[in-house]
Parts: structure tokens; C-alpha cells; sequence
């Protein structure tokens, strides 16, 4: 290594060692780590040990790895392939692949594709379209029917389960599957051979065969075959607990049943369904592995992406992961069943399309199917609404408007604001002024340089999105002005009728509702217990606050799902209580549905949020009664007040000026109360109890990212919020104008 | 308007018993004032004839009315606090309008009422301020006006004046007293204030320790004090006390005390009390004294007077406070400015009055009137 030479004069030494710092630093590890191959993934566990064992076997070089939880990786992906910092090959599953081609991160996979021979039919589909191949293909998720054997046997069809209502013991379900997610119900769609989308990502969940397969579906409710509601959860438990005959879910189910010892049950094919003469067909998300563009280019990678595909790392994770591969020509080990029926599963599921469009299409194909089993609507209309649904969200972006009349319009306001500025610095003596301040400026500059840089600057950009479509960053490609066009389409409720679900006018009014509600709520809870916990006589006073603040003091999101729980209709505490109601009065009450009622959703969403909004108000009026002076409530007392009127006359009247600003603020939070209208009724049922906040969420991050179209309900948002604080304020100003107008005459006088 | 009646009133806070027994009568229409040191009791009893607290024993009676256990909006009652205790979110005009309100009383007759009040306040044209726009003065005047719109059977005053600056407290004092005199109502006024006591009370009632010590019409108070606490604590400076052992003296008695002291007084009036050889306490006012002149005639007869050696001398212009010490006890004499007394001097002083106190009680020897 590098020494330093003794009785060098100093200016050398220091000169010596910058040099070996910067050698150190920079240029010894790029050195040393030429060019690794970067993987990223998502395994964990089993599946990690797996590949970090094929790894080991690539003969083509050394390899990076990076393993990112599942839900950040898309982004991560996004991000650094802005700035070059991505991966060369990662893994992910294939219905990805239009948003990655429509982002630019992956680029063909070339020679690490064997050919279409290696590997089955439906995966090959799954990462081919018109252009070409884009992932190699490495392991095929789909449902698949499992089957408690102690309550049933392989089903002659899929009839034949219905059929089983009624001859099963007691609370024990035929059928359990996500009655309401598109995803389970795509192998009933499947069987009648429905696609979801179609070749030109037109919507195509209608029809005859959406009709049928949906009616199915409702005949398999109706009869109490199938529970309505479940979601992955409950099915889970219901097979654990031996309540359902036969579940339809995937190979992630097997691992988590892996705890239930006393559970006897077996997997398999997918029966056919009598009315359509075909096999039910599920969705296949295939795993594969992916090349970024600069992956694509580089030999080396293309040969990982390959070797992660081969025979041999095949039989590794079928080895270690228990995990089906893509492959054509690897035999399945004899002892491992499970993953023979859903290797035979695989070969007659659906690819599920890759194409961008398709997250346009799980929300409203999710409500229309929530509708109809719950039979609120037919079928034919419930679609009909769904795809009108999918064609709003789908709708060609507005025209790119000239951007020269807004350019005028703030060119103006900058000119003018320009002028005054000069104008103010012509009068007297500027510079002189400029320069006495320039000390002051040093105290202030830190925190205005950081309140722009994280409120000012995020602000401006947010609400500059409002004007644009497409893209505003990364591939900017789809990026154009289009004006008002954005705020346009909101008031207008896109050319629809105004007053339908889901258009602005109605979401601002439930809005507005909810914000009033929550208020109220807030405002007569807390000051009702703080005016009791302020009693003097009141033993264990300050047990009582701290158990009353506790709801406050637990992260609101966890409440929101602890109430969601509450509100469920099979298990949760509302219908416990409703059945131990009922038990020992002899009442007859039905447990309710919470979330399928706009009514009931709503009061739960109230409910939640009323629970975690009083603690605030209960600790500020318990901190303005401090403020209540005891000698005017006994001068009211001995005026002849009774303790209603104290509390009327004297006691509320005077903490209002303490607790107006809070009642404000709370209102602004509830405008915007996200978490809890997001996690406890997410819109159930039907969008209807979304507010604006969780509207211009889903614009944003469920309807194919229409960034400027929730940047503009943003922006409507915050214009509303301004208006009112400043409305606000001018009440107050006048109230106190009123005020020293009424001194200023009397000093007149 | 009503009479006050208390009979043997008790109060405990928990353990601690404030009022041990007070019995007072204050005949309808005059003004009645309750004067005693910090913490014996005063604003407890103030607050029991509210009714803001519930008396432990004992009756109160309004007229025939037994209101010991009523609550204070049944008893008819107004009250002035010494904080006032106004309503900081009404005006003037609603803050003594309030009482009438809550008795739906007729708007018009409110209005009449209230303009009635702030002439005779003289706050018409602060009708429409909110109290935090008032200066203490004018506070204390909406705080008396609530209470007089409400023409009660009682006025209750808890210290009213003592936010006040000594020239405003004299002003608003006498106020307080016209007004009374206009409504005739029977009020009972706590104070601590010697000189608001001496000139508002129609009858005064001295508190010691949860008793009542004395009552009686101010000037007899003052000029005849039970007890030695009563004479101590009425009048200002207070009263001189000395430690003496009575004698007779031919057809007279005299008391002699440290110092050579001897003072020979009229025992007319202490009858009773006189045993020759007992230890008193002797009493003497510092206005009470003057030089002793061989020529002038005393009631308290003596051929030379009680010698005061003069340690400070405060000049207040027309009279000076000597002090020093006479007869082995500290004392405080009143004299004419004229007389140019000066400290290290030794003056001799003649007594106008003298009072005997018991040694041990501090009962006055002095036959009852
Ligand atoms: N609510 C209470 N609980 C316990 N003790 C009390 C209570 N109110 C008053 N006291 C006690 O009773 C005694 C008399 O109080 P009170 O207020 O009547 O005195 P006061 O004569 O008005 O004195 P001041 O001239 O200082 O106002 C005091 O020792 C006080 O500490
Ligand atoms: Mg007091």
C-alpha cells in the first residue's frame, strides 16, 4: 500500500494524503467490484435459501443480490432505474410486465428465453405479446380446489358442491372462496370462457358468459352454499376450523395451513362446471425473471436470467421451496402431490393479462360482483355499470391544451409583483434598509430554506401536476399540459349526470356529511366527559383520563382495522354481540352486514372515527374548564342559575373561544380523514362512503395513476380548506372590528 | 327586605372546624359587617348565608324562613364577590341582566331595571363593553349592579373594595353606603378594613377563631371592646396593652405597673371587677393620651403622669405617633404636632380612658352596659 514518506514538507504530505483518501474511497471498490451482476427479488425464507443456492452454481460471474419486501420493489424499480441504479435482472411476477414496458424498465430477455418448448403453454403466453418476449419464465401461481377429507369427496363438478347445502353438519359451508374478488370468481368466468380483457384492453366482463358465470355465483349464495363475504382470512380459518367443505385458493394456503396438525385435506384440479361442459379455469400469474435495459444489453445478465430458468435451479427450489416451475420438462418428484395437481392446474389456467389496462379493471369488476351476489342488482346491469366505470378511468387523456394563456397569466402576476417590488425599493433609502436587515435574514434563512424546500416546493409541484396528464416524472414520454382540462372534468362529473356515485358534487356532500357527523360526535363526547372527569367529587379521576385518552394515544390505523374486525358480519364483535343478544333475550336478530349498506357504512366509518377524534376534544375542554373561574359559577349559582343553565349560560360560553380553534382544526382533519374511511369501509359499499381525500387516493393509485386528475381533486381540496379558514378568520376580524367600533363611539361620545 | 337570624351556626371541613357556634341578628334594612382577622371564618359564613355551603349545625333563618338547607337561588339573595365574578362573555348590560333572565322577568321591566341600576352607578355608557374592557373601579360597579337589579331580600358582600386603590375604595365606600340607604336592604359585608367597618356598619360583629366575639353598634364596639382581641383589633394604630396590679388608693383605685408606673383611675363603670391585688391588663388607645399638664383635671387623676421614653417619633403633619416604651411594655402614643416631642425624651402622659382586661381571659373588667 501507499506510505507516506517521512520529511516531506507538510504541502505534500496533505497532498499525499487526499490522493490515498480518494483512491480509498472511490476508485479502489469500483475496482475491486467491476460490473457485479445486480438481482433483485422478493423471496423470503425457503425461496431465498433457494436461489441464493442456484446463484451459487452460475458459472458467468459474481452477482449482487438485493431482496426487497414484494409491495416496495415496483417502486424501488421505478425510481432507480430513473438515476441508473437499478437492477440488472429481477424477479417478478408477469402481470407486471405492461406497466414495466409502459415505464420503460424492462427490455426484451433475447437469448436467456430457451424456447417456447421448455417451458408450458400458458407461461410462455404469459411474457410473450406482440413484440416479443419479455420475461423467462420461472413459476406458475394459480388456485386450485382444496378438499377437507373428512367432510367431502372430489366433487363429480362444480354443481355438485352446491348440491352438498344442507347435507353437511351443522355451520359447516359447502364452498369457501372470495365470493367477491374478481380473482376467485375468474375461474367460474374462465370455465365459460370469458376473457377479462380484450385485444385492444377494451373491457370484456360482459356478456352471456359474465351473465352466467356471475348468476352461477349468486344461486351458490342465495342457497348459503357459499358465504358472501369472505375474504382471504376467514376462508382460511373456516377451513382450519373444519366449517368449509372444499376451499378454492392457491399454494399460499397450503403453507399457511401447515399449523393445523388435526386438519386432514387434499388438493386438486379444479372440477368442471356442468353448465358450461368445461373445467373451471383460473387466473396464472407466472414468476419470471425480467431483464432491465441495460440488463438486456449485457451477456452476462441474459445468462443469469437463463441459468435462474434452467433445469437444474428447477429442481433446486422444487427441492428447497417446494416451488412448481414453468418448465415443460421437469418431472415432479412422486412424493410431492400438491405440487403435481397444481402443475396439472397450471396447464389449463388463464395467463392473467399483462396489459397496463388490467388495473383499470379489478375495482369496478370487484363492485359489480360485490353487487350481485348480494343481489342488488342483475347481472347485465351491474356489468354495464362496471365497464362504464372501467371507460371513465380508461378515457384518452384531454387534449393538450396551449399552455401560452397560463404562461401569460403568471408572467403577469410575476410582472406586477415585480413592479412593486421595484417601486418599494426605488422609495427611500432601500439598499441602506436591505443591508441594516441583513443580519435578521441570517436568523431566518435555515427554516425558510427548509419550509420551502419540504412545504413550499412540494406544494407548488403537487399543484402543478393538476394541469398535466400522463407522467410527470421518470418516463415522461405520455407527459402534456392540458390546462383546466383536469378541473373541468371534475365539475363537470366528466359529462355525466352531476349528482351520480362517485361524481364530485356527491362525494363533496358525503364529505361534507361525514365532517359534520364527526364533529358533532367529537365535540358532545368530549366535552360531555370532560365536564364529568372535571367533577370534584369524582373518585379515580385520573385513572378515567388516562383510559379515556388511550384511544388517542394508539395509532389510528390500527384502530381502523381493530373497528373494521369489529364490524365484521361473521366474526366480528358487533354480530358476537348481536348473537348473545339474541341468546338470552330470545331475540331474532340478524347479524348485519355493515359494509354493504351505505347507511351502515357509514355510521361505522362515524363510529371509528368518533372513538379516535373525542380523546382530543375531552383533554382541550378538560384544559379551557381550568379557565372556568368556581366564583362565576357561584355568582351564576346565586343568581338564581340551576346547574343546567351554569352549564349552558356560563360554563360552554366561556370555553368556546378555547375550544373554537381546535373545533376548526378537527374539522380540517375530518375533511381529510383518510386512514380511517380508506382501512374501515375502503369506499364500501360501492365508492359510496369515499370522501374527496380517499377519491383523489384511488385517481391517483388505483385508475391507472391519473396523477393530474387527483392532483387537480387535491388542489379542489385545498382550495375549499383555504376558503374556510380564511371565511373563518374574517368572521373572527369582523366579530373584533365590531367590537372597537363599539369602544371607539363610546370614547367619542 | 328581610332579617338575618343565625343561631349557633357550625361548619367543619372535614376535621377542621371552622365556625364554632356563631349566632347574629341583623334587623331588616341595616347594614351588618362581619370584620375579623385573615382566617377565622368571615367568607365561610358569608358563603353559608349564600348558600354555597351546607352549615354542619345549626339554623339560618331569612325572616321566618328557615333557608339553612335551601339552595342559593331559592333564597333570594345577591351577592358581590371580591374577584366581582363577572361573566367575561357578557356585556355589561347582559351581565346584570342575568339573574333577571333566569327569573323570566318581563324584557321591558329588565331594561328599566338595568338602566335604574347604571344611573345610579354611573355605567350607562359602559352598557355595551365586555368586562375585560373595564378597569377594576368599573368592575366592581357592574358587580354591585348585578346584584341590585335583582332587589334581593339580602345583599351579601365578600371584601368588594380590596382590589381597589385607597382613594377609589374611600369613593366607591361611600357609594355602597348610598345606595344602601336608597334600597334600604339588609346587607352583611365582610371586610377587613377597620375604617370601612367603623363607617358602613349599622352593627358590627367581630370574628375570632369561628366565634363571635362582640356585637354591637361600631362606636360602642370601639369605645367598649369586650375582650382584649376585640380592642386590640378595632381602631389604628391598635391599642396599647400593660401589664399592671390593681390597688386602692383612699376611696379610688390605682394601677401600678413596671416603671414606677401608677395610674390612678375613676372606677366608675368596673364596679364589679375591682379585687385588690389582681393582676390586670391595662388598656390605653394611643388617641386616648395627651402631655400631662399639672393644671389640667383628669378622669384618671394623678399627681404626675406615666413617664414614655420616645425611641422614634413618626410626624404626620397636624398629629405624631410616639413610640417607645412605658410601664415595661411597648407603646404607642397620639400627640399634637405642636408639641415638637423629640426622640430620647421622656414625656409624661395623661390617659383619657383606660381599659382593664382579665389577665387570664381577656374578658373586660368593665360592668356590662
Ligand atoms: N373548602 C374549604 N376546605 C377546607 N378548608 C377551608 C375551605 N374553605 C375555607 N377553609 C378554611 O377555613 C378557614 C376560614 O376561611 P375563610 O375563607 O372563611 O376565612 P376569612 O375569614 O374569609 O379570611 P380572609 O379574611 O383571609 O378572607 C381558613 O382557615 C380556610 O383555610
Ligand atoms: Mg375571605
Amino acid at each position: 500500500m501507499l506510505s507516506v514518506p517521512r520529511n516531506t514538507p507538510f504541502i505534500k504530505k496533505v497532498w499525499l494524503w487526499a490522493v490515498t483518501f480518494f483512491i480509498a474511497t472511490f476508485v479502489y471498490p469500483t475496482l475491486v467490484y467491476a460490473n457485479p451482476i445486480r438481482l433483485w427479488h422478493a423471496y423470503r425464507g425457503d425461496e431465498e435459501k433457494a436461489l441464493l443456492e442456484i446463484i451459487k452454481t452460475f458459472p458467468g460471474g459474481k452477482i449482487e443480490t438485493l431482496a426487497l419486501p414484494a409491495d416496495a420493489l415496483d417502486s424501488k424499480l421505478a425510481s432507480a432505474s430513473l438515476v441508473g441504479e437499478g437492477p440488472d435482472v429481477f424477479i417478478a411476477e408477469h402481470h407486471h410486465l405492461g406497466e414495466y414496458k409502459a415505464r420503460s424498465i424492462v427490455g426484451k430477455v433475447g437469448d436467456a428465453f430457451e424456447g417456447e418448448g421448455a417451458f408450458i403453454v400458458p407461461a410462455v403466453r404469459a411474457v410473450t405479446d406482440g413484440d416479443g418476449v419479455w420475461g423467462v419464465p420461472l413459476s406458475p401461481k394459480c388456485m386450485a380446489l382444496f378438499v377437507n377429507d373428512d367432510l367431502a369427496k372430489t366433487p363429480a363438478d362444480f354443481e355438485a358442491i352446491g348440491e352438498l347445502t344442507g347435507k353437511l353438519p351443522q355451520g359447516v359451508f359447502p364452498l369457501v372462496y372470495e365470493a367477491r374478488n374478481l380473482y376467485a370468481h375468474a375461474p367460474i368466468f374462465g370455465a365459460f370462457g370469458g376473457e377479462l380483457l380484450g385485444k385492444n384492453d377494451q373491457w370484456s366482463f360482459i356478456g352471456t358468459e359474465a351473465e352466467t358465470s356471475l348468476n352461477l355465483a349468486r344461486t351458490f349464495i342465495a342457497k348459503g352454499a357459499v358465504p358472501d363475504d369472505a375474504n382471504y382470512n376467514i376462508l382460511k380459518e373456516l377451513f382450519k376450523a373444519g366449517k368449509a367443505a372444499f376451499v378454492i385458493s392457491g399454494p399460499w394456503l397450503a403453507a399457511d395451513l401447515s399449523d393445523a396438525k388435526d386438519l386432514r385435506y387434499h388438493i386438486e384440479v379444479l372440477p368442471n362446471i356442468r353448465g358450461a361442459g368445461q373445467p373451471m379455469r383460473p387466473l396464472l400469474t407466472v414468476e419470471s425473471a425480467m431483464l432491465t435495459k441495460q440488463g438486456a444489453e449485457k451477456p452476462e445478465a441474459r445468462a443469469l436470467a437463463k441459468w435462474l430458468a434452467s433445469r437444474e435451479a428447477a429442481q433446486v427450489r422444487a427441492r428447497l421451496a417446494k416451488t412448481l416451475t414453468a418448465r415443460s420438462d421437469v418431472s415432479i418428484a412422486d412424493g410431492d402431490p400438491m405440487l403435481r395437481v397444481f402443475s396439472e392446474q397450471a396447464k389449463v389456467a388463464i395467463p392473467m393479462p399483462a396489459s397496463r389496462a388490467m388495473q383499470a379493471v379489478w375495482d369496478p369488476a370487484n363492485r359489480a360482483i360485490s353487487k350481485v351476489i348480494r343481489g342488488e342488482a342483475p347481472p347485465d346491469v351491474a356489468l354495464a355499470e362496471a365497464k362504464r366505470r372501467y371507460d371513465t378511468v380508461r378515457r384518452p387523456p384531454p387534449d393538450a391544451a396551449s399552455p401560452t394563456p397560463f404562461l401569460i397569466v403568471i408572467g403577469g402576476i410575476l410582472l406586477v409583483l415585480v413592479l412593486y417590488w421595484v417601486r418599494g425599493a426605488k422609495k427611500g433609502d432601500f439598499t441602506g434598509e436591505v443591508k441594516r436587515s441583513l443580519p435578521a435574514y441570517a436568523y431566518v434563512i435555515h427554516s425558510v430554506v427548509a419550509v420551502g424546500l419540504l412545504v413550499i416546493a412540494p406544494l407548488t409541484v403537487g399543484a402543478a401536476t393538476a394541469f398535466f396528464s400522463g407522467n410527470l416524472f421518470g418516463d415522461t414520454s405520455s407527459r402534456r399540459f392540458v390546462g383546466l382540462a383536469n378541473f373541468i372534468d371534475i365539475l363537470t362529473a366528466q359529462g355525466g349526470a352531476l349528482l351520480t356515485t362517485g361524481s364530485f358534487y356527491v362525494v363533496l356532500l358525503v364529505t361534507l356529511l361525514w365532517t359534520f357527523l364527526n364533529l358533532f360526535f367529537h365535540v358532545t363526547i368530549g366535552v360531555s366527559l370532560a365536564l364529568l372527569l372535571s367533577k370534584p367529587a369524582l373518585k379515580l379521576k385520573a385513572f378515567y383520563r388516562v383510559l379515556l385518552i388511550v384511544p388517542w394515544a394508539v395509532p389510528s390505523y390500527i384502530t381502523a382495522l381493530v373497528w373494521k374486525g369489529m364490524f365484521d358480519r361473521q366474526f366480528g364483535a358487533v354480530t358476537g354481540l348481536i348473537l348473545g343478544l339474541n341468546d338470552l333475550f330470545g331475540f331474532h336478530m340478524e347479524p348485519i352486514s355493515w359494509f354493504a349498506r351505505f347507511s351502515t357504512a357509514f355510521t361505522a366509518n362515524v363510529s371509528t372515527n368518533v372513538w379516535l377524534g373525542f380523546p382530543v376534544m375531552m383533554v382541550v375542554t378538560l384544559g379551557a374548564l381550568t379557565a372556568v373561574p368556581q366564583d362565576v359559577l357561584e355568582a351564576a349559582e346565586v343568581d338564581g342559575a340551576t346547574r343546567w343553565q351554569r352549564l349552558w349560560r356560563v360554563t360552554l360560553p366561556m370555553i368556546r373561544p378555547t375550544l373554537a380553534p381546535s373545533v376548526t382544526l378537527g374539522g380540517i382533519w375530518t375533511f381529510n380523514m383518510f386512514n380511517v374511511v380508506f382501512l374501515v369501509s375502503g369506499g364500501d359499499p360501492d365508492g359510496t362512503t369515499d370522501i374527496l381525500v380517499s377519491e383523489a387516493y384511488r385517481w391517483a393509485f388505483t385508475r391507472e395513476a391519473k396523477y393530474g386528475y387527483a392532483a387537480a381533486y387535491s388542489v379542489l381540496i385545498f382550495l375549499m380548506l383555504f376558503g374556510f379558514t380564511r371565511w373563518d378568520e374574517w368572521r373572527k376580524k369582523r366579530a373584533d372590528d365590531r367590537d372597537r367600533a363599539v369602544r371607539a363611539k363610546e370614547a367619542a361620545a | 327586605m328581610a332579617s338575618v337570624t343565625v343561631r349557633d351556626l357550625h361548619k367543619k371541613f372535614g376535621e377542621t372546624h371552622i365556625l364554632k357556634g356563631v349566632s347574629i341578628e341583623v334587623p331588616r334594612g341595616k347594614f351588618a359587617v362581619l370584620v375579623g382577622p385573615s382566617g377565622c371564618g368571615k367568607s365561610t359564613l358569608l358563603r353559608l348565608l349564600a348558600g354555597l355551603e351546607e352549615a354542619t349545625a345549626g339554623t339560618i333563618h331569612f325572616d321566618d324562613r328557615d333557608v339553612t338547607s335551601l339552595a342559593p337561588r331559592e333564597r333570594d339573595i345577591a351577592m358581590v364577590f371580591q374577584s366581582y365574578a363577572l361573566y367575561p362573555h357578557l356585556s355589561v348590560r347582559e351581565n346584570m341582566a342575568f339573574g333577571l333572565k333566569l327569573r323570566k322577568t318581563e324584557p321591558a321591566e329588565i331594561e328599566r331595571r338595568v338602566k335604574q341600576a347604571s344611573a345610579m352607578l354611573g355605567l350607562d355608557h359602559l352598557l355595551d363593553r365586555l368586562p375585560k374592557q373595564l378597569s377594576g373601579g368599573q368592575r366592581q360597579r357592574v358587580a354591585m349592579g348585578r346584584a341590585i337589579v335583582r332587589r334581593p331580600s339580602l345583599f351579601l358582600f365578600d371584601e368588594p373594595l380590596s382590589n381597589l386603590d385607597a382613594a377609589l375604595r374611600s369613593q366607591v365606600r361611600v357609594e355602597i353606603r348610598k345606595v344602601h340607604d336608597e334600597l334600604e336592604a339588609t346587607s352583611v359585608y365582610v371586610t377587613h378594613d377597620q375604617v370601612e367597618a367603623m363607617t358602613l356598619a349599622d352593627v358590627i360583629f367581630v370574628l375570632n377563631k369561628g366565634v363571635v366575639e362582640q356585637a354591637g353598634h361600631p362606636l360602642d364596639v370601639y369605645a367598649r371592646p369586650a375582650t382584649r382581641f376585640v380592642a386590640s383589633f378595632l381602631g389604628s394604630p391598635s391599642m396599647n396593652f400593660i401589664d399592671v396590679e390593681l390597688a386602692r388608693d383612699g376611696g379610688g383605685w390605682v394601677a401600678a405597673g413596671k416603671d414606677e408606673l401608677r395610674v390612678t383611675f375613676d372606677a366608675k363603670g368596673f364596679e364589679k371587677g375591682l379585687v385588690a391585688g389582681k393582676q390586670v391588663t391595662l388598656g390605653v388607645r394611643p388617641h386616648e393620651v395627651e402631655l400631662f399638664s399639672k393644671s389640667a383635671t383628669y378622669r384618671t387623676t394623678n399627681e404626675r403622669g406615666a413617664p414614655l421614653t420616645v425611641s422614634i417619633v413618626e410626624a404626620l403633619g397636624t398629629e405624631s405617633f410616639a413610640h417607645g416604651k412605658l410601664g415595661g411594655a411597648s407603646f404607642v402614643a397620639r400627640l399634637d404636632a405642636a408639641a415638637q416631642i423629640k426622640k430620647g425624651e421622656t414625656v409624661e402622659l395623661a390617659f383619657k380612658t383606660v381599659h382593664l382586661f382579665d389577665r387570664e381571659t381577656g374578658q373586660s373588667l368593665r360592668d356590662e352596659a
